[in-house]
């Protein structure tokens, strides 16, 4: 119920439904803004660390992925240099440049589940517009490009946007009408691509402004930062919203963004970088070399049944040595809401149950990881 | 490149086959047999060029 302070009435509470009632309405913008960590605060692998990029894929902060085929020694991470009104952005620093081959891909981009984007109601006649706005800076001004592009790479719309000043960012906005064509999927899979172009070859380089059915990344004329060597690029404020307006960003709680994040990337043990041992549960040892337990619940369940990764090793207080880790793949115990670890290790007892917590170390975690 | 993983029995532990999920060599990631997951799908895409994982390594 509304309540109003007023000098001459005081507190009244109006019912609504009366001759005023739209000015209680509470405009509703829950996930207004279809990219993940747009703000590029979370970063679970990396904690700002600087991570080295090449001709793969290479996730820096959560949801964004790096390629930089073109060169070598080229980095990425987590930057504190930020705009007004944000703490932090996604820097992309060239090492030694040069010129990209016809085939060579160099971006930065998210993948959005296709369940984000449903309403968009792309490949039909319904397609509605998006815009995509963000904060950018580089320390090499001229013509960008970045793309949106289908699951299947065969649809794609570039669209171009101007750094004017080095070294100072700057914020831009493209509007792109939706694509009444193509396939665009509304389920848990691959959505859409959005590429931010640092200079691809000449195979992924098409028109700016038109939808094609091939995938296009940059154009001939956009510039190629991979190029020039110690360049600088850094992005935030990433949105990508249903209208032809770009809208003030759409900032979520901490909580809720790293929440959004985990779907698909969570890191257990060590969260904080702490080198302590980090406490799992109770294992049983079936055997002197097998061990089972415990289940680890996952904090959001997945987009899909993830890949598990063991980083260092585990520990058994006054227990057997451990060996290896094995992820036992089944339903009943592996899915995407958990998983459960079964371990191989020399000196057990069976029947004996032990403490399991990985090893003192802040390079000893698990991680699960579903992304797209 | 990948390597095929043992399938344990999860009482005892003993080997019983081969498991549904691969080992991604160069991180010793376990990748799921689960057609949504990217991984799984780079990998069918890797055995598509021909490519086959190694077997298993040997219990001692």
């Amino acid at each position: 119920m509304p309540i109003i302070l007023d000098g001459t009435a005081g507190i009244t509470t109006p019912s609504y439904g009366g001759a005023n009632a739209a000015e209680y309405l509470v405009p509703v913008t829950a996930f207004k803004n279809r990219i993940i960590n747009g703000a590029m605060v979370i970063d679970q692998r990396n904690a700002g660390a600087s991570v080295s990029v090449n001709n793969n894929n290479t996730f820096i902060t959560d949801r964004f992925a790096v390629r930089a085929a073109t060169g070598s020694g080229h980095t990425s991470a987590r930057s504190t240099t930020a705009p007004a009104g944000f703490t932090n952005s996604l820097l992309v620093t060239v090492g030694t440049g040069g010129s990209p081959a016809s085939s060579d891909l160099n971006y930065a981009f998210q993948a959005i589940e296709g369940f984000n984007i449903a309403d968009l109601a792309w490949g039909t006649a319904s397609a509605k517009t998006i815009t995509i706005s963000f904060q950018v800076r580089s320390s090499v001004t001229g013509t960008y490009a970045l793309s949106v592009t289908n699951a299947s790479l065969n649809r794609s719309y570039i669209a171009t946007f101007t750094i004017n000043s080095a070294n100072t960012f700057e914020t831009k906005s493209v509007t792109i009408a939706g694509d009444t064509s193509g396939t665009w999927a509304t389920d848990n899979s691959l959505g859409l691509y959005l590429f931010f172009d640092l200079g691809c070859g000449s195979t992924r380089q098409g028109t700016a402004g038109s939808w094609a059915g091939s995938w296009g990344v940059g154009t001939s004329g956009s510039t190629k930062l991979i190029s020039t060597s110690g360049a600088t690029f850094y992005i935030t404020g990433v949105q990508l919203e249903v209208g032809s307006t770009a809208t003030s960003f759409d900032y979520r709680p901490y909580g809720t963004e790293l929440a959004l994040c985990q779907r698909y990337f969570e890191k257990f043990g060590n969260p904080d970088g702490s080198s302590s041992n980090v406490f799992f549960g109770i294992t049983s040892s079936t055997s002197s070399t097998s061990a089972r337990g415990p289940r680890i619940d996952f904090k959001v369940t997945k987009r899909a049944q993830p890949t598990m990764t063991l980083v260092g090793s585990l520990y058994y207080l006054s227990g057997p040595t451990w060996s290896s880790v094995d992820f036992a793949n089944n339903p009943e115990t592996n899915n995407t809401q958990c998983c459960f670890l079964q371990q191989v290790i020399t000196g057990g007892v069976a029947g004996t149950a032990y403490t399991i917590s990985t090893t003192a170390g802040s390079g000893n975690y698990i991680t699960a990881s579903a992304e797209l | 490149m990948y390597k095929k993983l043992p399938k344990r029995d999860p009482v005892t532990g003993d080997v019983i086959g081969i498991a549904d999920c691969i080992l991604r060599v160069s991180d010793k990631a376990c990748i799921p047999f689960a057609p949504d997951n990217s991984d799984y799908q780079v990998f069918l895409r890797w055995c598509e060029e021909g490519n086959e994982p190694l077997p298993p390594d040997e219990e001692k």
